[in-house]
């Protein structure tokens, strides 16, 4: 059954080694949803989470073939319901003196912070899940929305 | 001691106990060749007429003697000119290290003349690969590069070096070849599932591949045969893993398998595979591969468990300290009925080509005759088609290490420069190249380098003047329109050979064959051999694409 997996890398911090890692996932046709990746607590390392599409056995041979590759030191699949699974957004939806007060009141029960306001247009942030975040951008959508910046997922292992 | 970056590479081919490297010089490369000069009495350079016969014959070397294989080349064209080489030897697992210049390091990435992004390029058929931006990195990053070639399953590494590096001076201070990790064995719980189907079989059945031959396994392969009471069958890469002549061998298995490999597999309770990745080539149709025993599979890199068929039992590890491991683990078999049945099946089915007319050669005859005359005991390397399905089925290959071929890649136009490496690396041997005239209209630039070193080896052209393989599926699946398939070159064969200083005689009946192989047999230097072959024997037995396994056509009706 197809589903979506989290992946947590860790690999030498070389020139390059996204690359490599984007290039074997489109070389063996595994899906990418989305890939956040920077240095880790360690200077020489980056760590990278990757969300990947498919069903169990292609992840595992996403797992088995990324630790082949020379720069990758260690590949965990995340259980979800051990991590913490966050994402961040920023959205510039349209505003006028009409819609401010509706926008910032949607922004306040989210916890999101006004980033910028400008004469039509707000920029917006939020952190959260997945989940939340669609809620959030549902809820923009009917003000009309003019660009989204979504940085994929992040998570750690409690 | 202060070297160059070119003095320094030198110094680590060396440390690395590399006595031959295969190259073409260039711009990029200027300083490497100039210390290769230096460096003449103790590093053999066979300069190739392309940079793709010496990528092709440094696999070659490796393939043949267990070696790392090396090459070199300049930046741009020769570095791409490598590309088919290096892909070739990563789809077959062979350790090659790759050396190229590229553009001083001010002119990287400005489109520089000769510049190209190898790295960048040889990415998904390299193992690794590095660029060395820091003369500081280079020796530790020659090192590593044969580490990584060499270890687990093993591969091409690629180094590309820009021009100023190799002339930039830096201290050199020597260092052993560092020992590549042994890979651990698989864990008790699955060795002892493992023994326990190996003793509950009554109708085992082994199959081997190339693993077997990368991981100098062949004795424990045959120990595993003989206790198991098992017989074996091979795939195209593992043709000398297990020796031809023994009675327990029943051919290959797969698309050209033999009759008796395909009922066996049918028919078995347990298939033991053995340093193998089940490539669609085997399996033909993964669906109904091996569908009513389990499968036992032993193999060193754990993303071939599952990849390509779903197996029961995975031992992930070297295939020869996996098997010395199990090996004590269950008693001396016997099964009787079931190799009789085996052994009923190989007098039934065995391999035949029927000439077309009295005095007509066929593969088969000219194989055969081959195999007696050199004992069985000569290195064969092949292009790719026809000609290469028929030497595997019909040299019997007795040690491994003795058939040179391009398995996953298919690589038309390898044949020639890899058995130069292979004579080079082996050089009380007798090397023979079996070609078709399609692959080697494709690198016969390579009979000048044969030549000009007085590389012995045997060019033996099976010309059909058409490319057989292809023509045969259009026979067919394509109702027998030959698109751009029959060659029917004015290549004058001999007067070419001889052109390029190259010794050239002709089978053209059957009567040839025995006095012109023996001749070619006798010479000291390059012979090439223009035989004269029907352009409508085929491969057979073929399992046709999407076909199962275990129903091989075992011929093809066809008529013009």
């Amino acid at each position: 059954m197809e589903k979506e997996y989290l992946l947590s890398v860790t690999a030498k911090n070389h020139t390059g080694v996204l690359l490599r890692i984007a290039g074997l996932f489109s070389r063996r046709c595994y899906n990418i949803l989305s890939i956040v990746a920077a240095q880790s607590e360690d200077s020489e390392t980056s760590r990278l989470i990757i969300v990947v599409k498919g069903d169990d056995k292609i992840v595992r041979q996403v797992e088995k073939q990324l630790c082949k590759l020379y720069d990758v030191e260690q590949v965990d699949v995340l259980n979800e319901d051990e991590a913490v699974i966050r994402e961040y957004l920023l959205v510039k939806v349209a505003r006028n003196s009409e819609t401010n007060a509706q926008l910032v009141a949607i922004a306040n029960v989210f916890h999101a912070d006004v980033l910028n306001v400008s004469e039509n247009s707000m920029i917006l942030e939020l952190a959260s899940n997945a989940k939340t975040l669609n809620s959030f951008v549902e809820l923009l959508k009917p003000y009309g929305i003019q660009k989204i910046l979504r940085t994929g997922a992040m998570a750690m292992t409690m | 001691m202060l070297l160059t970056g070119a003095q320094i590479i030198m110094e680590c081919l060396l440390e690395q106990q590399v006595d031959t490297v295969f190259g073409y010089p260039g711009g990029a490369v200027l300083n490497i060749y100039d210390a290769l000069y230096e460096y003449s009495d103790r590093l053999n350079h066979i300069l190739t007429a392309h940079e793709q016969g010496a990528a092709h014959a440094a696999d070659g070397y490796a393939r043949s003697s267990g070696k790392t294989g090396v090459c070199i080349a300049t930046s741009g064209p020769g570095a791409t000119n490598l590309v088919t080489g290096i892909a070739t030897a990563y789809m077959d697992s062979v350790p090659v290290v790759a050396i190229t210049g590229n553009v001083n390091r001010d002119l990287l990435g400005l489109d520089s003349f000769q510049e190209v992004d190898i790295t960048g390029i040889t990415m998904p058929i390299t193992k690794h690969n590095f660029i060395v931006k820091r003369v500081e990195d280079l020796a530790d990053t020659i090192r590593e590069a044969f580490l990584i070639a060499n270890e687990g399953r093993k591969g091409p590494v690629l180094i590309d070096i820009p021009k100023d590096v190799t002339g930039a001076k830096f201290e050199y201070i020597p260092k052993a070849p560092q020992e590549s990790k042994v890979p651990s064995l698989p864990p008790k719980e699955w060795m002892d599932k493992a023994a326990e189907l190996l003793k509950s079989s009554k109708r085992p059945l082994v199959y081997a591949g190339g693993g077997v031959i990368l991981s100098e396994a062949a004795p424990e392969l045959k120990r595993l045969a003989e206790q198991l009471d098992a017989p074996v069958s091979c795939s195209l890469m593992c043709q000398g893993g297990f020796d031809q002549t023994a009675p327990r061998y029943i051919g290959m298995m797969g698309m050209h398998g033999t009759k008796t490999a395909s009922l066996a597999i049918a028919n078995c309770d347990l298939l033991v595979a053995v340093g193998t990745r089940f490539s669609d080539r085997v399996t033909c149709n993964p669906d109904t591969f091996a569908t009513r025993c389990p499968i036992l599979q032993i193999d060193i890199d754990p993303a071939e468990f599952n990849k390509n068929i779903d197996v029961d039992i995975r031992l992930s590890g070297d295939a020869k300290a996996v098997l010395q491991a199990l090996l004590p683990m269950f008693p001396q078999m016997e099964h009787k009925s079931w190799m009789e049945s085996v052994a009923g099946w190989k007098a039934e089915f065995p391999l035949i080509q029927r000439a077309e007319t009295e005095d007509g050669v066929t593969p088969q005859m000219v194989l055969e005759t081959l195999s007696a005359l050199t004992h069985s005991e000569a290195i064969l390397s092949t292009e790719v088609g026809q000609h290469q399905m028929w030497a595997a089925q019909f040299y019997d290959f007795k040690h491994p290490r003795q058939f040179i071929t391009s398995g996953g890649l298919g690589t038309m136009g390898f044949g020639l420069g890899a058995s130069i490496g292979a004579q080079v690396a082996n050089p009380g041997k007798q090397v023979v190249n079996i070609a078709g005239d399609g692959g080697f209209h494709m690198n016969a630039n390579e009979l000048s380098t044969a030549a000009k070193y007085n590389i012995p080896i045997i060019e033996l052209l099976f010309n059909n003047e058409v490319l057989g393989m292809v023509r045969q599926w259009q026979k067919l699946f394509y109702d027998g329109r030959f698109s751009q398939t029959t060659l029917e070159k004015k290549t004058n064969y001999e007067k070419l050979a001889e052109a390029y200083g190259v010794k050239a005689m002709t089978i053209a009946k059957k009567d040839d064959i025995e006095p012109v192989l023996k001749a070619a047999l006798q010479e000291e230097g390059p012979v090439f051999i223009n035989c004269i072959i029907d352009r409508d024997i085929n491969v057979l037995p073929m399992v046709p694409a999407g076909a199962s396994v275990e129903e091989p056509m075992l011929e093809i009706n066809w008529k013009a």
